[in-house]
């Protein structure tokens, strides 16, 4: 089974990656989008006043 | 002549510092129409990493890097950057210190993962599944992802040869850095591009540019508790304003609207551990003992956009 | 060779240090794992001196100054402590010991106080072990 990797997907914020999975014959048998990045604001906001979360999350995409 | 050719990747970021860029509007036509853009991934160009890995190394003039470096793949692409490119410059407060996203050094990755896939409310995941870097999916198909570590700056990880700080850097000190960057009259290697001068010298509401003297704060408040007396100092009305240690070449944007600084400008010139410098002006221009104690969360404030390049790098107990 | 802790004590010249050197005069001993640094004013230190300290090795930090009111810079000391409690604030809740820093005042006068403040921030940091972050936290 024959693999192709499209690593970035490209002109958005993010990381992603699209596998596509070739059978024998050259066609399309499988294609699969990874979300290849994680931040983590769920767990490192919580302590923070709640007045400076609005000015924090700006930051996860800044599109 | 050939036009000096310009790499951009980002790595741990948010896109903002791209966009920044793309702000400059009239300007970047000038720029733009002086550069040769080779690379700049994911945001702006449809160009894959096997494109910047198949240049010849030393090829490309200046690279620009946002974001922190947070996984393998990251860690890679920037190691793949410094080959690439002869000047490299860490974009960004992300880059150059961390950066907000940097604040995941407060917890291990079991923890975040834990949180942000399985213990939530919202999340509808019965199997408490996390994201693995290898699966197979229907036992024939073989799926990777990068490995994730503590974020770290752009200098943990490659050498840099300059910095800019801001979140994201203001359009015109952008603008004013290309100008430097085209001319090639900059700092030494290794050195911040700025003015060099704290938002304070450049706030309009610094009562010492008004001929009067700096007073201490007698209480602290949170924003939530009040509004800034227009045109007075919001550190001296207790609004802990972290504008006396961070770099002013935004033009003391958030005081000017009335919001305390919260120092994604970087350190002012001379200072490494951003946190600690700052932990010490505060702290100075307290009237009391007591008023220390009342500081909401100091962690989150002092170190909101620089942990990762703090004397340690992350919270060492979790 | 067995442990041995390194403490490094910053002192005001004015207060502190002279009062070294008077436990020093009077035959007060205190331990040899004490390394004294002198500064003009406990108002000198800044947080970066610490962690800078607690980074390269440093089993413990004490801090030495005047007492309220008998700063020769006046306000020196009121700083020092402000910005000593932030900083320890900030630094406990990132992992590090609470006991391995502390800062007191002791005057010139207070040479007897010196040699047992040392002797019992000695004790504390045998007890505490060696400083897990030298060299970083990597």
């Amino acid at each position: 089974m024959k693999k192709i990797e499209i690593n970035p997907m490209t002109r958005l914020e993010g990381h992603g990656k699209i596998t596509i999975f070739l059978d024998e014959q050259g066609n399309v048998e499988n294609a699969f989008m990874q979300v290849v990045e994680f931040m983590g604001y769920e767990k490192f906001l919580i302590g923070m006043p709640i007045e400076e979360v609005p000015r924090t999350v700006t930051t996860i995409c800044g599109v | 002549m050939s036009k000096p050719k310009l790499a951009y990747y980002l790595a741990g970021g948010c896109g903002g510092c791209d966009i920044a860029v793309v702000d400059l509007a009239e300007a970047l036509v000038d720029v733009a129409l002086q550069l040769d853009i080779v690379f700049w991934a994911p945001t702006v160009l449809d160009a894959k990493y096997k494109d910047l890995e198949a240049m010849p190394d030393g090829s490309i003039d200046v690279g620009l890097v946002s974001g922190n470096v947070r996984n393998s793949e990251h860690e890679h692409i920037v190691k793949v950057m410094r080959q690439k490119c002869k000047v490299l410059i860490a974009f960004g407060i992300c880059a150059a210190c961390g950066g907000i996203k940097g604040l995941v050094n407060l917890h291990t990755t079991e923890q975040l993962l834990d949180k942000a896939y399985i213990n939530t409310f919202s999340t509808d995941n019965p199997e408490k599944v996390p994201p693995q870097t290898t699966v197979v999916v229907d036992g024939k198909y073989e799926l990777t992802l990068p490995t994730l570590m503590d974020a770290r700056p752009l200098d943990q990880v490659v050498k840099v040869d300059y910095y800019i700080g801001g979140c994201p850097p203001y359009h015109e000190h952008i603008g004013k850095a290309f100008m430097a960057l085209l001319s090639g009259q900059l700092p030494p290697s290794g050195s911040w591009i700025t003015m060099g001068k704290a938002v304070c010298e450049v706030c309009d509401r610094n009562p010492v540019l008004q001929g009067k003297s700096k007073k201490f704060a007698t209480t602290v408040k949170r924003t939530i508790e009040g509004t800034p007396t227009e045109g007075a100092c919001i550190l001296e009305e207790g609004y802990l304003c972290l504008g006396p240690v961070t770099q002013g070449d935004c033009g003391a944007k958030c005081p000017s609207a009335n919001v305390p600084c919260r120092g994604c400008g970087g350190p002012i010139p001379g200072v490494k551990d951003f946190g600690l410098r700052a932990i010490s002006a505060i702290a100075s221009m307290l009237d009391n003992e007591e008023l220390v104690e009342q500081i909401p969360d100091p962690v989150h404030l002092f170190y909101r956009y620089a942990l990762p390049s703090s004397f340690l790098g992350k919270r060492i107990k979790r | 060779m067995a442990w041995e802790p390194k403490i490094i004590v910053i002192a005001c010249q004015w207060c502190t240090y002279a009062g070294a050197d008077l436990a020093g005069s009077l035959r007060y001993s205190y331990p040899p794992t004490v390394h004294i640094v002198r500064v003009p004013c406990s108002g000198r230190v800044e947080p970066e001196f610490i962690a800078e300290a607690l980074i390269r090795g440093a089993d413990g930090v004490f801090i030495g100054g005047c007492h309220f009111g008998d700063c020769h810079y006046k306000e020196g000391n009121y700083k020092s402590i402000r910005r000593f409690n932030l900083f320890k604030r900030v630094a406990t809740e990132l992992g590090v010991e609470p006991d391995r820093i502390q800062l007191e005042w002791i005057s010139g006068s207070e040479g007897k106080k010196f040699a047992e403040s040392m002797t019992a921030f000695d004790a504390k940091i045998r007890e505490l072990g060696p400083n897990p972050l030298k060299g970083g936290a990597q």
